[in-house]
């Protein structure tokens, strides 16, 4: 219900100029054509890197590339024209680069550059890429097509809670054929389509936490007894933490996937922190997590494995046996060094899996440490404008969804940035918008779908009151 | 909520700050160190993108290529071959995957061309469009006299073997040959897995082909250590000139009641030789005897000067030390005197023996560069000869010389068969030859020596031979050193 007073207070802008609300869509237009240059750059250097002149489709490829981000701009005028004006350009920025350094890697070995070709890639594997990209912008639009408020969402939690879990424990029921590739047992694997259904059911239990804690958050938020300084929570209120966290050691312990199960946890706890506000959560959270992953390490050989290799990967035979793809990744990092090799100079092709898992290496290795950064700080700026629209949102379950969103990109860039730099041990995860993969790349446009229907919210004016003309009508004081 | 999103952004923020500080460590402070790992494939990789400078043997007229790069067809990249194979093995070592050996890794900034010296001119021909090319390493080496010496010890019946020859005048090593040795072309496959399995094939054989006996390996110098022992008998005065007369008797009674006895018990002349004689029989009964009156202490001195004992040699690759081990009791300096005991040589110590000889006494350092040529014909670097050590006065020198010209001219001289007149001609070959006792008790086969020079009046070559296990001397060891002579020399 809105008061009188407040719309003719920002009617009166003679007075008291207020910022007319705006939906900055020129600067999306602008922003994006500039990622798209940044792009085609990109794509051109690889091109004169490995054989001295323009790659093929030059002119082919950047306009179905064009077409492609400009169908998703035209979305978000039809479709959410208050939606921040950022998130797409940094999208279509980071799938785009994520395009090239993929044909760049699909190109070593061959035109006389020597080096080792990539089993796992075909002369085909860009234009799926670039397919996929077509589907995850297709997913993207339809996102914010059939999801006017978020808020509707709040009516499918449970389904979307169940839909979560099921796809998460398909990959470990199972047989092997049907679910592992590359030692992962996260995929569905039917008729040669690999599907990852984990990076699905990260944005379905998004969204059944951020509805479940909406709705017992206050429930959750009771203090129970204090120790410590801390407010423990009442001992039946730990139900939900303990399954969730039950949930995330079936994964590391069915489908030996630590990152993904970091993931979900993290996830979880954080927008239970955010629900509650209670940093007793946090640290019960914390202290869970560290207790499982210590337990899984002692428990499980691959899970102590891990934390071998990150700690000693030069040791003994660990540089060319079980450290040797971090130990790649790393020498690729350091060769590149400050300024890197340039696209196409380097041979990140040296690196297992260096398209999925590695990718953030090879843009070390070739744009240097300089355009690493820039490429995280793209990451920064996505996270930091989900969690502005979160922050801007009135209603609760849209603000605690955006807000888990955003962390979720956050955290799931620190877990494998971090593990293939050596700052923490290694789990594989794919790099948001960069790794090969479709499910990864269709999940990350429906997850920016969201955080742009979000801010749409967020940023949209009040609506006009109904009876417009009758407030004209107040006779001021006076 | 929104104090706590504002918190979870905080932590949002120092992900991505200890992000980026570790990614400013490993790409900047780490950078370096990671990129230079051993077994970073990228780096070797990298050096295929551009022609690696050749190595030429450069010694004595002629160039031959030993070492280059060649284009692999159908690609741009470069990789190595040796064209002369297992020959300059031990000279020119491996460049591979993993790593570098030999004369490949001592000048691996001029073959490489990251030298400061190549600077400019890399960034010439960066500017000028002009391929990156690495410099041309010439050595020393006389292909002649390296195939020659290659060929008699491959054709020796399978011993340990090595043979170095030496340019008296100036210190150029003009040959430089191990045996068993292996093929460097085997070790320069561009596929790891491939060279890996080849080295550790290498590594694995008991035959040790890896090892370079010229300089890495050390075996007792026999009676070839009597050219030290008589140098250093004339030097200190204890013997005036070549025919004053030194006992010889048989058997020599050692001060600690040992027998020595001269090879096949054999009387030495009458008992009182001169010194010359005594050399030219090589006698042990008057060599130890005077290896007793110089003391262990003086003979180690003129050990030294010949250049033993010293582990700094480089040439540039790393010349294990030839040890001639410090002794008191006189009884095992006597057999200190007459190279066994504990005497371990190298066979190029073998051949700087004799080059101090033929250049008047005076032991040039030696070396395999002779200059470093850039891409465009400069001439970067070069070696200038330079003095090891003053071993003894130019009349020493010139005694010792007329004694080991004996040794071959003398019918009665221990090489005179083989390294004489019957085998040469008029050539004239001073030498001297040694015939090792080893094992247990002795019980091993006879190490050969020969450390010679040649022309005797005019010294061009000096050349130090040892063959494991090959038996006398001048049977296995003098007719290897005589081939590399007439190769070198062009006589036949």
């Amino acid at each position: 219900m809105t008061t009188i007073s407040s719309p003719s207070a920002a009617r009166s802008s003679a007075d008291a100029p207020v910022a007319t609300p705006r939906g900055r869509r020129t600067t999306e237009l602008l922003m994006l054509a500039f990622a798209v240059a940044v792009v085609l750059f990109a794509y051109a250097s690889v091109g004169f890197g490995l054989n001295g002149k323009p790659p093929a489709g030059l002119v082919g490829y950047g306009v179905a590339f064009a077409a492609v981000v400009l169908v998703a701009h035209l979305a978000v005028r039809w479709l959410a024209p208050w939606a921040d004006p950022l998130l797409l350009p940094l999208a279509a920025l980071l799938n785009g680069l994520g395009i090239v350094m993929i044909y760049r890697l699909q190109q070593s070995g061959r035109s006389g550059n020597p080096g080792i070709q990539i089993s796992t890639m075909t002369a085909s594997t860009t234009v799926q890429q670039v397919l996929y990209s077509a589907l995850g912008v297709a997913a993207f639009v339809l996102v914010l097509a059939f999801i006017k408020e978020v808020r509707v969402l709040q009516r499918y939690i449970y389904t979307l809670g169940a839909l979560g879990l099921v796809l998460l424990a398909i990959p470990a029921l199972l047989p092997s054929s049907m679910s592992v590739v590359n030692g992962a047992k996260v995929w569905i694997i039917i008729g040669g389509i690999t599907i990852e259904p984990g990076e699905f059911a990260k944005l379905a239990l998004a969204v059944f936490f951020a509805g479940y804690l909406v709705a017992k958050r206050d429930v959750l938020a009771l203090a129970g007894r204090r120790f410590l300084g801390i407010d423990l929570p009442r001992a039946r209120d730990l139900g939900p933490v303990l399954i969730a966290w039950g949930a995330s050691l079936l994964i590391l312990v069915f489908e030996t996937d630590v990152g993904t199960s970091a993931l979900f946890f993290g996830m979880f706890v954080a927008m239970l922190y955010v629900a509650t506000q209670r940093t007793s959560w946090l640290l019960i959270g914390i202290a869970l997590f560290v207790f499982g992953a210590y337990a899984a390490s002692k428990l499980f050989g691959h899970v102590g494995q891990r934390f071998a290799i990150w700690l000693h990967p030069w040791t003994g035979n660990n540089p060319t046996h079980n450290a040797y793809q971090l130990v790649q990744g790393l020498e690729g990092m350091g060769f590149g060094g400050i300024f890197g090799t340039g696209l196409g100079h380097g041979q990140p092709f040296w690196t297992p899996l260096v398209q999925s898992d590695f990718i953030i290496t090879a843009f070390g290795e070739e744009l240097g440490l300089t355009g690493l950064m820039a490429m995280l700080l793209v990451f920064g700026l996505m996270v930091e404008r989900g969690l502005r629209a979160a922050l801007a949102v009135r209603d609760p379950f849209a603000k605690l969804l955006g807000g888990g969103l955003a962390f979720v990109i956050a955290l799931q860039v620190f877990i494998i940035v971090g593990g293939v730099t050596q700052l923490i041990p290694l789990t594989g995860i794919t790099t948001p918008f960069l790794s090969q993969g479709g499910s990864s790349l269709i999940a990350s446009w429906a997850l920016i779908a969201l955080l742009m229907r979000i801010s749409d919210a967020a940023r949209r004016p009040a609506p006009q009151p109904i009876q417009d003309e009758g407030m004209t009508q107040v006779v001021r004081p006076g | 909520m929104n104090r706590a999103l504002l918190r979870l952004s905080l932590a949002c923020l120092v992900m991505f700050a200890l992000l980026l500080i570790n990614v400013n460590y490993v790409q900047a402070f780490e950078a370096g160190s990671l990129s230079g790992r051993p077994g970073n494939a990228r780096v070797f990789n990298e050096q295929l993108q551009f022609q690696r400078g050749s190595i030429v043997a450069a010694g004595g007229g002629g160039n031959t290529t030993i070492a280059e790069s060649l284009p692999v067809k159908g690609s741009n990249t470069y990789q190595r071959h040796y064209p002369g194979g297992a020959t300059y093995a031990p000279i020119t070592g491996f460049d591979s995957v993993y790593g570098a050996t030999g004369i490949e890794a001592a000048y691996q900034k001029y073959l490489a061309g990251t030298s400061s010296s190549l600077t400019v001119h890399n960034l010439i021909s960066l500017l000028t469009g002009k391929p990156k090319q690495g410099a041309t390493v010439f050595l020393t080496v006389s292909a002649k006299a390296q195939q020659a010496a290659y060929q008699a010890l491959l054709n020796d019946g399978g011993h340990d073997a090595a043979a170095v020859a030496i340019d008296p005048s100036t210190g150029a090593i003009l040959a430089l040959a191990s045996y068993p040795t292996f093929d460097p072309n085997q070790l320069t496959s561009l596929d790891g897995a491939k060279v890996v399995k080849i080295d550790n094939q290498l590594l694995a054989d008991p035959a040790q082909p890896l090892l370079n006996r010229a300089i890495n390996a050390t075996y007792p110098p026999g009676s070839s250590f009597k050219v030290v022992t008589g140098a250093a008998a004339f030097a200190t005065g204890k013997v005036a000139n070549t025919s004053t007369t030194i006992p010889g008797p048989q058997p020599l009674t050692l001060p600690n009641g040992n027998l020595l006895n001269n090879d096949g018990d054999e009387t030495c002349g009458d008992g009182q030789p001169q010194i010359i004689q005594a050399f030219w029989l090589s006698c042990d009964t008057a060599f130890g005897e005077l290896g007793i009156k110089l003391g262990g202490s003086t003979l180690r001195a003129y050990a030294n000067k010949f250049g033993m004992n010293s582990s700094d040699l480089t040439i540039p690759m790393q010349v294990s030390p030839s040890v001639i081990p410090p002794i008191k009791d006189p009884s095992l300096t006597a057999m200190t005197a007459i190279g066994q005991f504990d005497d371990a040589v190298t066979p190029l110590q073998e051949a700087m023996d004799a080059a101090a000889i033929a250049n008047h006494g005076t032991l040039m350092r030696p070396y395999l560069l002779q200059s470093v040529q850039a891409p465009d014909l400069t001439t970067i670097a070069s070696t200038t000869p330079s003095v090891l050590s003053q071993a003894v006065s130019p009349q020493v020198a010139s005694y010792v010389q007329q004694m080991m010209v004996q040794v071959t001219q003398n019918p009665a001289g221990t090489a005179y068969a083989t390294a004489g007149p019957p085998a040469v001609g008029g050539l004239v070959i001073a030498g001297k030859t040694g015939t090792a006792q080893n094992g247990v008790n002795n019980s091993g086969l006879n190490d050969a020596v020969f450390t010679c020079f040649a022309p005797a009046s005019d010294p061009k070559i000096a050349v130090g031979v040892i063959v494991k296990g090959g038996g006398f001397g001048a049977d296995a060891a003098a007719p290897i050193a005589v081939k590399i002579i007439q190769a070198y020399l062009g006589v036949r």
